[in-house]
């Protein structure tokens, strides 16, 4: 992107921003005079709104009675009209494109070397829905849109505080994507902010266009089988995090806030736990450990007691599977992984699909396929059984998912040729995996793993909220 | 600097410790307790002295303390081996020594990948698992006490006092670890020192008195007592639960080696601070060949002699300065 100045002579300025944009359609230039001077106003088609430009820029700059020289345009239009409430100057094509491609109106005059932009957008987005991937029964149904400035809104009318700082600003050398940084400066350390921008000035993308771009680099380089950011498409569970003294990352163009940092405890959590009884709160909580345990686990323990340990198995079971698998022409690892393989073909294909098919194709294959394959034998049923537990417990914690579906494949194989002690081996290596997940000092594994009683009273359980009220936790807590 | 909480200490040692204890063979008795907790005990007189004392290892220090982690490692693959038919591995049984060394190289390339990452995750990771291999022991133990017959606990011992003592000394194969890494912990040793050795006298307590109660009747056929009262130890009727002590044995036995692959790759930072790559695996390359030359054998005598100058070598062969760095 050219760095240069602005022109002050109107026809080159103009033969400039054609040049640099290489004549692109969508770039409208609106040549008129007004107060005796010649003029410019410059936009994106799409970007910004009819009307707006119409009422607010175009009515009144027309009636500008004559002024001596543009200057005096530009002092009249700065002093007396209010045009726009977002009035950022202009004074290099870099900010003009910049700010012309996010939906400002860019004035531009013959015989000055700066322009005023006004914020007019008025692109069409997607307004506030229910959130997709984050179901919830008792707490708000908005969701974070594509839009980082409705976000931004969402967040501040959840958090009225003027503690709450949202530092908005550009990445990517192509997208100039809008990101921001948002966090409670009475909560979040200023060490913690300082080592999150330095890791965020390493970005040098072209383009930013998901979430995943910028985790990488919030995130520990080394080799982590879970993420030690998360990301949420809840405004009010974002809210939470930052009264937590966390930091929220917002992306233009994306749904989802990247959280920093991100406790392995955090993903059996849900708003709704808040919402109901303690006693109940635990138990649902208890109930997605383990589902969690059993999406990983339970397949690879099968195969491992089918094949090695059948001792563990009282007789009436034992017999139960063996009558199952000796029908099957597959050996029970094949087996199982082929069943796995089977299923996340077909939850892939569910998820590419559109909508009103992929729901219907997911069904029908699932029922189709699995019934034929135990019909024919393929599958033996107990296995079947054991896999749909297996991948209904993922769904429960669908944050984890990713990683419980490959940890899934790589237990089986670990169970069928070592049985237990494979699986416990490689449990071993897992665990420490886990536990070396850190960023920015905050260990993934707490409250556990530095072990803080503290912050097992909403991990083991969940306390009342009249003595969370007075407990003022913030994750730096747990920072080592 | 690498700093570890008292409780991740004295749970990095107190897995070696049980695992020792697991691998136990021979008779146990009620004086066998006693020396574990006679054992102890000195080991934790020698340890405060040692934590009153402070400073750091000299180098002489440091090479008589890789040479003993890597014996211990050594031992522990050791008593792998000669315990892994009792337990059940399956890709051992019926392999020879090509199950043996592939069971082996399976904890090493575990204990490689643990030990490249750190001190703190493998610490953090080894309080989670102590935690939860306790609690597995609890389920087998406590479906032991229903069946347990308590007059065997007072079954005459066949060994002197002092034998028992010094297999109760010998049951200590992290002491090496817990001088070269108390430099890593937070706040006070001593009070790490305590956690650790009360922990150990708590859990060797339970342990052998189960197994006493379970076992004494047929101490003399039984060639690991502790395996056998897990063996023994059926809470139903018509299904057994032997492998899930395989998988306590399994875990407790990777954080043992990793625990010494640790030690060794630490002192050897010390010792020879231009060796920077492959630490990690020299020293577990080193703790196999020490296991192929200990083969089979208990060497109660030496692992005693060693534990003992372990504690005494730490006070005297310190110099007067800061602390141990932990890498």
């Amino acid at each position: 992107m050219e760095k240069g100045r602005l022109l002050p002579v109107l026809d080159s300025s103009i033969d400039e921003i054609y040049r640099i944009s290489g004549g692109s359609s969508d770039l409208l230039i609106n040549r008129f005079v007004t107060g005796g001077i010649h003029c410019a106003l410059l936009c994106c088609e799409g970007m910004v709104s009819t009307s707006v430009i119409t009422e607010l820029i175009f009515e009144p700059i027309t009636d500008i009675p004559q002024q001596k020289d543009s200057h005096g345009l530009f002092h009249y239009i700065n002093e007396q009209l209010l045009l726009s409430t977002d009035r950022p100057a202009v004074r290099d094509y870099d900010t003009m494109f910049r700010l012309i491609n996010s939906g400002f109106a860019v004035l531009i005059a013959e015989g000055v070397s700066f322009g005023l932009a006004f914020g007019v957008q008025g692109y069409s987005s997607r307004g506030v829905q229910e959130p997709s991937g984050e179901g919830n029964v008792m707490g708000a149904h908005e969701g974070f849109t594509e839009t980082v400035r409705v976000n931004m809104s969402q967040i501040r009318r959840r958090l009225k505080s003027p503690e709450l700082v949202m530092e908005l600003f550009t990445k990517g050398q192509k997208s100039h994507t809008d990101l921001c940084l948002c966090y409670m400066k009475d909560r979040v350390p200023k060490s913690l902010m300082e080592k999150i921008r330095r890791s965020l000035d390493d970005v040098e993308l072209e383009a930013i266009l998901t979430t995943g771009y910028l985790r990488p680099f919030v995130e520990n380089s080394s080799f982590e089988i879970f993420d030690s950011t998360g990301t949420t498409e809840r405004p009010d569970v974002l809210c939470s995090k930052l009264i937590e003294g966390r930091v929220a990352l917002l992306v233009d163009g994306v749904p989802y806030a990247i959280v920093i940092p991100r406790l392995f405890c955090e993903s059996f959590q849900t708003l709704d736990d808040y919402a109901y009884k303690p006693y109940y709160a635990v138990f649902i909580r208890w109930l997605k450990y383990a589902a969690f345990f059993a999406a990983v686990l339970l397949p690879s323990f099968y195969v491992a007691i089918v094949m090695y340990h059948p001792e563990l198995l009282n007789s009436t079971l034992f017999m139960l599977l063996v009558e199952a698998e000796k029908k099957a022409p597959l050996s029970i690892v094949t087996e199982s992984l082929f069943v796995l393989l089977m299923y996340e073909i077909i939850r892939e294909a569910g998820v590419r699909l559109p909508k009103p098919v992929g729901g219907a194709v997911s069904i029908i294959s699932g029922l189709i396929i699995g019934d034929a394959a135990v019909n024919s034998g393929l599958v033996s049923t107990p296995l079947l059984t054991m896999t749909a537990l297996s991948v209904l417990g993922g769904l429960v914690v669908p944050e984890l998912n990713p990683q419980i579906t490959v940890l899934r494949f790589v237990f089986i194989i670990a169970g069928g040729a070592l049985g237990l002690f494979g699986i416990s081996l490689l449990s071993c290596a897992v665990l420490v995996n886990i536990c070396a997940t850190e960023d920015y000092g905050f260990p993934y594994t707490a409250p556990l793993s530095p072990f803080r009683r503290k912050g097992m009273r909403d991990t083991a359980v969940r306390m009342g909220i009249k003595k969370m009220q007075s407990r003022g936790f913030t994750v730096e807590e747990y920072h080592e | 600097m690498n700093s570890i909480s008292k409780c991740q200490l004295a749970a990095l040692l107190l897995i070696t410790d049980m695992f020792g204890l697991f691998c136990i063979s021979g008779n146990m008795s009620v004086e066998t307790l006693y020396g574990v907790l006679a054992g102890t005990a000195l080991q934790l007189l020698a340890a405060l002295v040692f934590a009153a004392k402070g400073g750091e290892l000299s180098k002489l220090a440091a090479v008589f303390y890789l040479m003993y982690a890597l014996f211990c490692g050594g031992t522990v693959f050791s008593a792998l081996w000669r315990t892994s038919g009792a337990v059940y591995i399956p890709s051992e049984s019926g392999n020879g020594i090509w199950g043996q060394l592939m069971t082996a190289g399976l904890i090493a390339l575990v204990c490689l990948y643990s030990s490249s990452t750190g001190i703190k995750p493998v610490a953090r990771a080894a309080v989670i698992a102590a935690a939860a291999g306790i609690f597995c022991l609890g389920i087998d133990f406590i479906s032991a006490v229903f069946n347990a017959e308590w007059s065997n606990v007072t079954v005459p011992e066949k060994r002197s006092l002092a034998y028992e003592v010094l297999r109760g000394t010998a049951l200590s194969g992290g002491l090496g670890s817990l001088v070269v890494l108390s430099g890593a912990v937070k706040g006070e040793r001593s009070g790490a020192f305590v956690w650790y050795f009360a922990a150990k006298a708590a859990v060797s307590s339970v342990l052998i008195l189960t197994v006493l109660a379970v076992t004494g009747s047929i101490m003399d056929i039984t060639e690991f007592p502790v395996v056998t009262a897990a063996q023994l130890s059926q809470p139903f009727d018509a299904q057994r639960i032997d492998s899930l002590f395989l998988v306590i044995f399994a875990v407790f036995a990777v954080f043992s080696a990793a625990l010494q692959v640790m030690t060794g790759a630490l002192l050897i930072k010390r010792i020879f601070p231009e060796f920077v790559r492959w630490r990690s695996t020299a020293v577990i390359v080193l703790t196999i060949g020490a296991a192929l030359l200990i083969w089979g054998r208990e060497l109660l005598l030496v692992r005693a002699s060693a534990a003992a100058a372990a504690l005494l070598i730490a006070p005297l062969g310190a110099k007067k300065s800061a602390a141990v760095s932990s890498g």
